[in-house]
């Protein structure tokens, strides 16, 4: 019995799991290293890295200075719609990523609600980097917070209490007791941001317009490349990504089996 | 000896607080008001305002655009083929869970970490390395053509893709539970002459399954918007493997805007719907199980 | 400093934790607030700190308000109840905490913090953990790092919840002492929470009893001990003697017979006697049958370790506990299964509660 449910169990992982990783890293070797090399070296490709590292460095913070402001007000307080609160933020888990770009495409595309006005000021935000920013802030929006709002819940608010008895401001309260009780999940919660941020493709296909050089980012050059039947390219871009998954997991499973305590309230 | 009597206090004592509890900590209104901005900016306001764009069309042509045929077949792909995945998971996940939760066994560790690959991994790279592997020249596709039937460009590819990202939903939420649930309650129950089999169904089926249902909701919601990994294994024959989500796709490419935001509108209705159903059906197992 | 108590209360929704609690505390002594799980001691002591705002009344230290001061601006050491040490520093960065988030102009200088922290640590005996995590110490040792955090800012009033509560009783004890003499050399007005009351009685100069949000009783720990207001006190504080009698006539009557008691009556019927064990009087039973007004009883059995023997007798079916000097004991020479005549020295009555 025991036997034969890991067994199953791995087959069924295997199938699933390892033989997608297997099959983007093997096609983006079939043709050699050259080739590899190649398809990464393109200058559309440069520029789709530095994009999608570019959208990251806008939408990770600014998700983190939200899911520290939402688990701050959500975890220390009570208040009268809590749980609604709770359930609007977890709201974009729940739509369709292709609909986080619709509805940006919706008010600032050409036709959209904005449109005209923003074109007559001469503001771009559909097809263009400003859009491609907004899909991802949508898509990733309760990342940090789903992390923190349970491990700071479970923290209580005697720290803070004790800091405030003993003098101590609310911003140094937060600086100098709350945040180092939390930066492990804040961390883990900043590492899924990321990973999601650098990886959306549904909202962000929608709002960029796929120009290359310009609001290509880099799942998105994977679909180009991937559609002009240029496989190794394609696969050599989304090896990088593979790996980036594969560093993201790794960095995950060592915060998880280094500050067990201090993240398994996150997973309740 | 000061017996501290006070019958003076006649004034009605004050019943809890208006909207916030009274407390010591600072900074809730900045916290609150930030977050409140926020989540209206980001999140409310673009939702509310297609919400709106769609009542914008008027009911007749919202139903006439909802009902066409090719966009009705697209919600059967999308949701049914979510929903088969959401249960195939349900079964090969709690399998996973439980052998992670109760065996130790070589890898055990590297297995565990490796179940939020789908979390991690971005959908567009999925989409392309599954259609590579169950496209008909590919490791499985070849295999399946020649026993004569066809993975990818049907159906059955999507609710590949859909098993890959839904899969750590169900293995996520049912860990936990596993975890807290005790050994001794099974042997108890085999202590008692259960078999297996009825110690499964009757002890801790029964235990998990609020969780294991939660854990199909989520992956069954997540599957129904699924894009990325799905466009390029679904080949998107019309009025066979066409989704919604690409649908939607498609009238924004012809500029019809309209179109678009009228199938998204009601996808997100019908995702609602479903879930309010999953809620109340999990609402009824914890009462049923709870005693 | 002394603190003023006025009617305060606190609810909590439909709950009323706290129905109009006055209360004097003398500047520099040791008070107790006694009182079972769930009868707003800690609501109190967490009012009186400012970390919660009572609903109505009011809480002045020195004849001045406190409304408008808020709790940072207090000067109230508050040790809590699970002692809420900063994980993430060491024993010597959680001591020296309050002086380092002190407003530029009222910081002292680094080294003079240095100084004091060493100071404090090595009060509470400690300088040598100095650079270990709260997770690296014992719970007595955590907790005296809590009392010198809470000491280092030179609070006017110390306040202290449950402080023994999570430690086993060898190490209460010791603590128990030590707190003792610590207050003894520093005379801080101090204020903690216990439910136990050989805690209180042992440690505090007056103890205040709560019950249901309310203060029942006052007094030293002998006033309490020996005086106590009613029968809740008297169950409460344990160690006496429960007999089932009545009131009639506005007496108090065991089995017929009178019982002479301290203090009101109360109205006729169904009444509880309340007897200390060391205020039974016991005597030899004569041949021909019990003088008047006593009780016989039978002992069914008999501890004689220590100075003091303690013994179990049946009176009419009750059991009844009897605390003699050995001395005495042995002019009585009583055994397992003898007989004797009981008396009370002091006795108290409440009606019984329906
Ligand atoms: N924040 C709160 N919300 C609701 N009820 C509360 C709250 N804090 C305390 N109470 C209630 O008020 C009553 C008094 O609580 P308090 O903590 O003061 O009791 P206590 O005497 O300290 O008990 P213990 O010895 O168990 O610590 C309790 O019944 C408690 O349930
Ligand atoms: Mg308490």
């Amino acid at each position: 019995m025991r036997l034969a449910l890991i067994g199953l169990a791995i087959l069924f992982l295997a199938a699933f799991l390892a033989l997608p990783l297997v099959a983007v890293f093997s096609q983006a070797l079939a043709k050699g290293v050259g080739a590899f090399l190649k398809g990464l070296a393109d200058p559309d490709a440069l520029s789709a890295i530095r994009l999608t590292l570019t959208i990251a460095a806008i939408a990770v913070p600014l998700n983190l200075v939200f899911g520290v402001a939402a688990s701050w007000a959500i975890a220390k307080f009570n208040f009268r719609g809590k749980s609604l609160l709770l359930a609007l933020i977890d709201l974009p888990f729940s739509v369709s990523p292709v609909i986080s770009g619709l509805v940006y495409v919706l008010l600032f595309g050409l036709h959209g609600s904005f449109g005209p006005w923003l074109r007559d000021h001469g503001v771009q935000i559909i097809f263009a980097v400003p859009g491609v920013v907004m899909a991802t802030v949508f898509v990733t929006f309760p990342f940090v917070a789903r992390e923190l709002i349970p491990l700071m819940q479970e923290q209580g608010v005697e720290d803070e209490e004790a800091a405030i008895v003993l003098g101590a401001s609310g911003w140094q309260t937060f600086r100098l007791v709350t945040l180092p009780n939390i930066r492990w999940g804040l961390l883990y919660g900043v590492l899924l941001c990321n990973a999601r941020a650098m990886g959306e493709f549904g909202a962000v296909s929608v709002v960029s317009g796929h120009i290359r050089g310009k609001t290509n980012t880099m799942p998105l050059h994977v679909e180009i490349l991937y559609n002009e039947y240029n496989f190794v390219a394609a696969f050599a871009v989304a090896s990088l990504l593979a790996l980036l998954a594969l560093v993201t997991l790794a960095a995950k499973a060592a915060l998880e089996w280094r500050f067990a305590d201090q993240i398994a309230a996150a997973k309740r | 000896m000061t017996a501290a009597a006070s019958t003076t206090a006649t004034k009605p004592a004050r019943r809890g607080w208006a909207f916030l509890a009274p407390t010591i900590l600072p900074g809730f209104g900045t916290a609150f008001g930030f977050t409140l901005a926020y989540l209206c900016l980001i999140v409310l306001i673009p939702l509310g305002h297609m919400a709106l764009r769609a009542a914008d069309v008027g009911w007749d042509r919202f139903w006439a655009i909802t009902l066409a045929p090719r966009v009705l077949h697209a919600f059967y792909v999308s949701f049914g083929c979510a929903l088969a995945a959401a249960l195939i998971n349900a079964v090969f996940g709690l399998v996973v869970a439980w052998v992670l939760v109760r065996y130790r066994f070589p890898g055990r560790r590297i297995i565990d970490a490796m179940v939020d690959l789908p979390f991690a991994l971005p959908t567009s790279v999925a989409g392309i390395a599954l259609t590579a592997i169950y496209a008909p020249n590919g490791w499985i596709g070849a295999l399946a053509k020649a026993a004569g039937f066809k993975i990818a460009f049907t159906p059955l590819g999507i609710v590949i893709a859909l098993v890959f990202v839904g899969m750590p939903f169900i293995v996520r939420t049912v860990e936990p539970v596993l975890q807290d649930l005790d050994a001794e309650v099974e042997e108890a129950a085999a202590s008692l002459g259960a078999t297996r089999w009825q110690t499964f169904t009757k002890v801790l089926l029964p235990t998990i399954l609020p969780a294991l249902i939660t854990g199909v909701a989520l992956a069954f919601a997540r599957g129904v918007g699924e894009y990325g990994s799905v466009i390029f294994i679904a080949g998107n024959i019309p009025a066979v493997s066409e989704i919604v989500p690409l649908l939607i796709v498609a009238r924004l490419e012809q500029y019809d805007y309209a179109g678009a935001t009228v199938i998204a509108t009601a996808m997100m209705g019908v995702s609602f719907l479903m879930l309010l159903g999953i809620n109340f059906l999990q609402r009824w197992t914890r009462s049923r199980h709870a005693r | 400093m002394a603190i003023e108590i006025r009617n305060v209360e606190k609810t909590f929704g439909a709950f009323t934790a706290l129905g109009g609690v006055s209360l004097d505390v003398r500047s520099g002594e040791l008070l107790a607030l006694l009182g079972p799980s769930g009868s707003g001691k800690t609501t109190l002591l967490r009012i009186i700190a400012g970390l919660d705002h009572a609903d109505a009344g009011e809480v002045s230290f020195d004849g001045q308000d406190t409304r408008d001061r808020a709790a940072r601006d207090r000067k109230v050491g508050f040790v809590f109840q699970h002692y809420a040490l900063f994980r993430h520093m060491t024993v010597f960065d959680n001591v020296a905490f309050g002086l380092r988030v002190k407003k530029k102009a009222e910081r002292p200088a680094e080294m003079d913090i240095r100084r004091r922290v060493d100071q404090l640590l090595t009060m509470v005996q400690l300088s040598h953990l100095a650079s270990r995590y709260p997770s690296q110490l014992s719970g007595g040792q955590r907790q005296r790092v809590a009392l010198a955090r809470a000491l280092a800012i030179e609070p006017k009033v110390l306040l202290l919840d449950e402080p023994f509560g999570a430690l086993d009783a060898k190490v209460r004890k010791d603590l128990r002492k030590w707190l003792r003499h610590l207050h003894d050399d520093m005379h801080i007005t101090s204020i903690f929470v216990t439910h136990d009351q050989e805690e209180a009685l042992e440690l505090a100069d007056r103890v205040v009893v709560m019950n249901h949000g309310q203060i029942i009783q006052v007094g030293t720990p002998a006033e309490v001990y020996d005086h106590p207001a009613d029968s809740f006190v008297f169950d409460f504080l344990g160690g006496v003697n429960r007999l089932n009698g009545v009131i009639e006539a506005g007496v108090a009557r065991l089995d017929g017979k009178a019982v002479r008691v301290d203090g009101a009556v109360g109205a006729d019927g169904p009444a509880v006697i309340y007897v200390r064990p060391h205020q039974v009087e016991l005597g030899v039973a004569p041949a021909d049958g019990v003088p008047d007004g006593k009780w016989s009883a039978r002992v069914s059995s008999l501890h004689a370790a220590g100075p003091v023997a303690r013994l179990e007798l049946d009176l009419a079916g009750r059991a009844l506990e009897a605390q003699l000097s050995r001395d005495r004991l042995s002019d009585l020479a009583l055994e397992v299964g003898s007989w004797c005549t009981v008396d009370f020295r002091h006795a108290r009555v409440f009606p019984a509660k329906s």
